[in-house]
């Protein structure tokens, strides 16, 4: 937005000045009396380009920090789920894993949105540090939920049966 | 290693008494009974049976996942029906959804045939082998209609129902009779249907001697039993097979019971003890009179004899010396004559001597090689007359015999009777007012027997078409010392065909047009029993039909000129051996196997048998696609595709196999399971009664171009000597293989998991000596046998010493002794030995606990499980011992001693548990046990498994039911990968099988349900296991005094076969954990295909509508 105003203005050299009183007369040629909103003076950057610049580097820090806003949200969610495993619940960490996920997977992207920022480096850290809390979170709650595989009855149904050294048989004499 | 010694019970360490807990309010046994209820009617595993989730081979978490989600999102599941309810069937035609779906597009022709054929032959109709179809009514609800599709797997059961060998039987002799009655030694009163062969009615008695038959009278439409040694008198209306009455008779032997008939009707039966004769009414069953008897010590009255002159006759006899011949008036039972006849030449009553006419009684003494004869009514002496004059040639070492006939109690005998001289020799003797005349001989005759109808008396003979010869020159060699034991006794008629010829009584003339000539099989048995229906026909000439049981306890029922109107393999009511063999593949299937089988011979020659095979198979397809077509325009009824031995071939999800049962007579069988069609049987004649026997199957069906193999051993109880006998069980031929002569008798066999260079597993044979005898001993196998003898154990249980004893093989095929252990047969004795089976699968190598940690089972393949039984029988110091003990260390892993019980005990041992259940003599009821064994939350070794280095031994967790009945026979259910969860089949003894899911009989239910049991799936502990009727997998086919129960799995997981044997054989399949391999019976085909279809039709549609909108947005 701002650089398209930046834009505009550059284009349009003239300008209209309502501010003048409708019933007053024209200043005298000599002074170089223009059309309307005619002013003499060149216009100047420095302000607007100012407050635009301070904008944008807002705008980027809401980007960076939007992951980390969403961490109290999501600490509440899950702690209003509980950890039993319904459709809902299971629903929500599935929300919470993807994401971070996403938002990680379109790094490259939302890097180039924050290019116009002088401190794009610590923006994306922070950004990348954000989705990583998240990921961490959802991946917390996978695990209070019991969906992670990490205990060995995770992995029975793969354990192989041993081999059998000894071989015996007989029974009651015929 | 030597863990001998007296191993006292009392001493044992780790004594556990029953475990349960009764003191629970019966509020929460019925709150437990209704939370079993659903978990049993879902099929769920339950948390003993973690192993179907376990199958999909998803991360435990994922699964937790989709279980949790599916439980919450339907909760429709909960209202299935329960397991086995005889409603869910509706109809048979569920398919496999994985890994068989394709077989949908390419069925194997033959299956098609197969089930098809079973819808038309389910009754009546003839087949091959035997013509018996499973007899009894379909049952009202269970058997549903069989499906038309192939494979599917239709709920099958079928029962077969026999009466067992006969004893006594009864043909009614008039033409238009319909049944015939018998009495067997199975404790069976039944009728036939002499037109079928079916049973009528059936009355089965204890199987104990308390129930046996001891004689059968008819009287009209009523039959008269007695049994229980005497005890019981019955009367039988025939017709509908209801009991008249009954009446207890007093104590005493029983030595022969007789109806007594007055001139002009039969109104009482005499029943003749030891000491007492007593007359009963036919009416009612009251006791008229009852009279003891003189002299009863020392002489044995053993012969009755009335013919409606008002009084009976009772001879006795003191051996050696004299006869004592009383003489009974009807009315009041008084003695009005008593003779003492002097005969010290007779030995014995029955057999040798017979009343015939007028109440004459004929002895024969065969030492003198004369006859004797009295009067009784009149003589008091016995008149010789010798044989010499008639020449009639005795034969040596035999018991000459006497046949005689009373065509009806009411008059007198006829005087004519056989005279058998020698085995197959019988002569038609007539003794009429003091004279003796010889009216026929009969040689070559194996049987003979008297009929009346009406006036006339026909004598029936059965006789060899060819000549008699002694000793079985063409039956079957087993190899064997055996066989020349029988050669003594044994008359075969070389080409197995026979005569039967009917001779007028009168004169000994042969009635024409009366022979049925009828064949046995080659090397079969011979005629037993021979009973003759006669009548006259319309032309007052004699017809007749008859009766015959052979040596193997068939019965054939003969019609003139030779037709076999049915038969019944009655031994097939004692079935003591069975095992369960895969079909062969079809011979398309089998070119394609042997494509492999063979050695390749080029590439191009390869490609091009490759080709063949491929052409044979679409070929086959192609045919049996025309005949789908072809058969569909038929009604169902009429497709008919008979099961015989050309067409037998596997199905594709091997639920059809072939039983080989072997039965106590010596008779095997080889029945096709589904349609309980008898595809082949063989009689091994050299078995004596009362043989052991144990058969193995060597090799199975799949190493194609070798035919599968079955050994039986067979060990006679008394020369304790034995053989093996070799055959193929799927058509029932000897093998070709020559099995090893056994010198020495064997005490026990191994079968072991190599194999030979032709795919047969190793037998070995253990022999008084200990020494070892391999079959096949081939080089190879004795190389492979001494690479691997160091790792072979095997223990011998010796019952009546009470010892149990290890041996290791060495590699000279001898053995060595590695431990022993005694149990002191004066305290107890040692009643079942069980091990595991060999073919048992165990999926899953642990539980899940309820905090997702591992209990990991102590799977020990050489556990064995010892139960004795104390010989001290009071209900107060009786108990019964169980011992878990290490085959190869002889290490007692767990006893344990349970007081106040009682057997029989029957023991279930399988994957890492033991149940068995017993009497509780104080609680007086059936209880249950459970031991489970565990090896910790870590396994020690989980590569392999060597009882030689075990230092922990396991945990092992108990607990005790009720359980409301007694129990006959008990096994759990087994599959092919061990993922579904296990049942215990449990027969009762009224019949019926009751399917008891494993996860109720589970030591770690909990007596307060918590958060993590719950998580587990268990049930809380509740004392009682009851006994739901919708359990029951044979619903109203119960099997009469069941034996045991035969489980085997099938191509399908869920799916396992089992079969019931006892008096009655029935057949089924159960679905543990429901058929989830399988697509339900309702699926929704239609709706599926068409929702499917109609979206890619959708797909195509709005394909093209866009393109064209596409289009015309382009030119605007």
């Amino acid at each position: 937005m701002a650089a398209a105003a930046a834009l505009r203005s550059r284009r349009f050299k003239w300008s209209l000045d309502l501010g003048a009183a409708p019933g007053a007369r024209p200043r005298g040629a000599a002074e170089g009396r223009g059309p309307l909103g005619f002013a003499d003076r060149q216009l100047g950057e420095g302000g607007v380009h100012e407050s635009d610049k301070i904008l944008m580097e807002k705008r980027c820090w809401d980007v960076a920090l939007a992951p980390l806003k969403q961490i109290p949200m999501n600490l509440f969610i899950m702690y209003m789920a509980g950890n039993t495993i319904s459709i809902f619940p299971a629903m929500m960490v599935c929300m919470m894993g993807w994401r971070p996920l996403q938002a990680l997977m379109s790094l490259s992207a939302t890097l180039k949105a924050l290019e116009s920022s002088s401190r794009r480096a610590l923006q994306g850290l922070v950004f990348l540090v954000g989705n990583g809390l998240g990921l961490a979170l959802a991946l917390y709650k996978c695990q209070a939920m019991g969906l992670l595989p990490t205990r060995p009855s995770d992995w029975l149904a793969f354990v192989t049966p041993p081999q059998r050294m000894e071989f015996t048989g007989g029974g009651l004499i015929l | 290693m030597g863990m001998g010694g007296g191993m006292c019970p009392g001493a044992v360490s780790g004594v556990r008494g029953p475990a349960p807990t009764f003191a629970v309010p019966l509020g929460f046994r019925h709150g437990s009974a209704v939370l079993s209820g659903p978990r049993a009617a879902r099929g769920l595993p339950g948390a003993g049976g973690a192993a179907p989730r376990a199958a999909c081979a998803l991360p435990a978490a994922l699964r937790r996942f989709l279980r949790a989600g599916g439980g919450a999102g339907c909760p429709a599941v909960q209202k299935a029906p329960p397991v086995p309810g005889p409603l869910s069937w509706r109809r048979g035609r569920g398919r496999c959804c994985c890994r068989f779906w394709c077989c949908c597009l390419w069925p194997p022709p033959s299956t098609r045939t197969k089930w098809a054929s079973s819808t038309g032959e389910r009754r009546g109709s003839r087949r091959v082998g035997s013509p018996l179809p499973w007899a009894g009514p379909a049952p009202a609800a269970p058997l549903p209609p069989r499906s038309h599709f192939t494979g599917a797997p239709v709920p099958s059961r079928r029962r077969q129902q026999y009466v067992g060998k006969l004893k006594f039987a009864s043909l009614e002799a008039s033409q238009g009779s319909k049944k015939l009655v018998v009495a067997t030694e199975e404790n069976v009163v039944a009728a036939l249907n002499s037109r079928s062969g079916e049973i009528l009615w059936r009355h089965v008695d204890k199987g104990t001697p308390e129930g046996a038959v001891d004689a059968m009278l008819i009287h009209g439409q009523d039959a008269i039993t007695v049994s229980n040694a005497g005890r019981i008198l019955r009367s039988w209306e025939t017709n509908i097979g209801g009991l008249n009455w009954e009446t207890s008779l007093d104590t005493g032997s029983f030595q022969g019971a007789a109806l007594v008939g007055l001139p002009e009707a039969v109104k009482y039966v005499a029943v003749l003890k030891k000491a007492a004769l007593s007359l009963h009414y036919l009416s009612n069953g009251h006791q008229k009179w009852v009279e003891q008897l003189p002299e009863s010590e020392s002489t044995q009255y053993q012969l009755l004899y009335s013919r409606g002159t008002g009084v009976i006759h009772v001879v006795g006899i003191v051996p050696q010396s004299h006869l004592n011949v009383l003489t009974f008036n009807v009315e009041d039972g008084e003695i009005t004559k008593q003779v003492r006849v002097a005969a010290p030449w007779l030995g014995a009553l029955q057999g040798c001597c017979a009343v015939v006419g007028e109440a004459v009684l004929v002895c024969v003494d065969t030492a003198a090689r004369s006859l004797h004869v009295c009067a009784l009514d009149t003589e008091q002496d016995m008149r010789n007359i010798p044989l010499q004059s008639l020449e009639l040639e005795f034969a040596d070492d035999f018991q000459a015999r006497i046949l005689a006939t009373q065509p009806s109690v009411t008059s007198a005998s006829r005087t004519q009777f056989f005279l058998q001289l020698s085995p197959s020799h019988f002569s038609l003797l007539q003794y009429k007012q003091g004279l003796l005349s010889h009216l026929r001989d009969f040689q070559q005759a194996a049987l003979v027997s008297f009929a009346t109808t009406g006036e006339k008396t026909v004598a029936a003979v059965l006789t060899c078409r060819s000549e008699l010869k002694p000793g079985s020159s063409d039956g079957l060699h087993a190899g064997s010392t055996l066989e020349d034991a029988r050669r003594q006794d044994s008359l075969t008629c070389s080409n197995q065909t026979y005569n039967i010829n009917l001779y007028l009584v009168e004169t000994g003339q042969r009635l024409l047009d009366t022979t049925i000539t009828f064949n046995l099989e080659q090397g079969g048995a011979r005629p037993q029993q021979l009973y003759i229906q006669v009548f006259l026909k319309k032309d007052d000439s004699v017809g007749y039909r008859a009766l015959v049981q052979t040596e193997d306890h068939m019965l054939m029922f003969l019609q003139q000129p030779g037709k076999v109107v049915w038969s019944r393999e009655e031994s097939l009511a004692e079935v003591v051996s069975l095992e369960m063999v895969d079909l062969p593949l079809t011979g398309a299937q089998a070119e394609l196997e042997g494509e492999f089988g063979k050695k390749a011979d080029g590439l191009l020659g390869m490609f091009l048998k490759r080709l063949s095979s491929q052409l044979i198979l679409l070929q086959a397809w192609t045919a049996h696609l025309w005949k789908m077509f072809y058969d569909a325009r038929k009604p169902r009824s009429q497709i008919k595709n008979e099961i015989n031995i050309d067409n037998l071939a596997r199905d594709e999800f091997n639920l059809q196999k072939m039983m080989v049962m072997v039965t106590a007579s010596g008779k095997l069988f080889g029945i096709e399971s589904s349609s309980g069609t008898i595809l082949w049987k063989q009689y091994l004649r050299n078995v004596k009664p009362g043989s052991s026997f144990k058969l193995m199957v060597q090799r199975t069906t799949a190493h194609f171009p070798h035919p599968p193999q079955c050994t039986l051993l067979v060990k006679d109880k008394e020369t304790k000597m034995s053989f093996l006998y070799v055959f193929n069980p799927i058509f029932g031929k000897r093998s070709q293989v020559a099995p090893p002569v056994l010198k020495r008798p064997i005490l026990q066999t191994l079968l072991l998991p190599i194999m030979d260079q032709d795919y047969a597993k190793v037998l070995l044979l253990i022999d008084d000596e200990y020494k070892v005898t391999p079959f096949p001993a081939t080089k190879n196998v004795l190389r492979q046998l001494e690479e691997i003898a160091h790792s072979i154990y095997f223990y011998l249980v010796d019952a009546e010493q009470g010892k149990l004893s290890g041996f290791r093989l060495k590699k000279d095929l001898s053995t060595e002794e590695s431990w022993e252990v005694a149990i002191p047969t004066e305290v107890q004795r040692i009643v079942t030995v069980k091990g595991k089976r060999s073919n048992e699968h165990v999926h899953s190598q642990g539980r899940v606990m309820g905090d997702r940690s591992v209990l990991y089972k102590s799977l020990n393949p050489n556990l064995l499980a010892v139960v004795t039984e104390s010989t001290d029988t009071h209900h107060e110091r009786t108990f019964i011992g169980i011992y878990l003990m290490d085959g190869v260390t002889g290490r007692i892993i767990h006893s344990s001693v349970q007081k106040k019980a009682k057997g029989p005990v029957h023991m279930v041992h399988s994957e890492n548990w033991v149940v068995y259940q017993y009497w509780n003599t104080k609680a007086r009821r059936n209880e249950f046990t459970v031991l489970e064994l565990y090896e910790g939350t870590e396994q020690y070794n989980a590569t392999a498994f060597s009882s030689l280095d075990r230092p922990i031994l396991p945990q092992v967790l108990q607990q005790s039911y009720i359980f409301p009945s007694a129990i006959s026979a008990m096994e759990a259910t087994i599959t092919e990968r061990g993922i579904t969860s296990r049942h215990l089949l449990i027969g009762l003894p009224s019949g019926a099988i009751l399917s008891l899911p494993k996860a109720l009989l589970d030591p770690r239910r909990p007596e307060i349900p918590t958060e993590q049991s719950r998580e587990e799936n268990l049930i809380p502990y509740s004392p009682d296991v009851q006994i739901h009727a919708e359990r029951f997998i044979n619903y109203n086919q119960t099997i009469s005094r069941m034996r045991g129960i035969y489980t085997a799995p099938s191509g399908l997981e869920s799916t396992c076969l089992v079969v019931a044997y006892g008096l009655d054989i029935f057949q089924t399949r159960v679905y543990p954990s429901k058929q989830f391999d399988v697509l339900k019976d309702d699926y929704d085909y239609v709706l599926i295909s068409s929702v499917l279809f109609g979206l890619v039709f959708a797909t195509m549609i709005t394909k093209r509508l866009a393109q064209v909108k596409l289009l015309n947005r382009a030119w605007r």
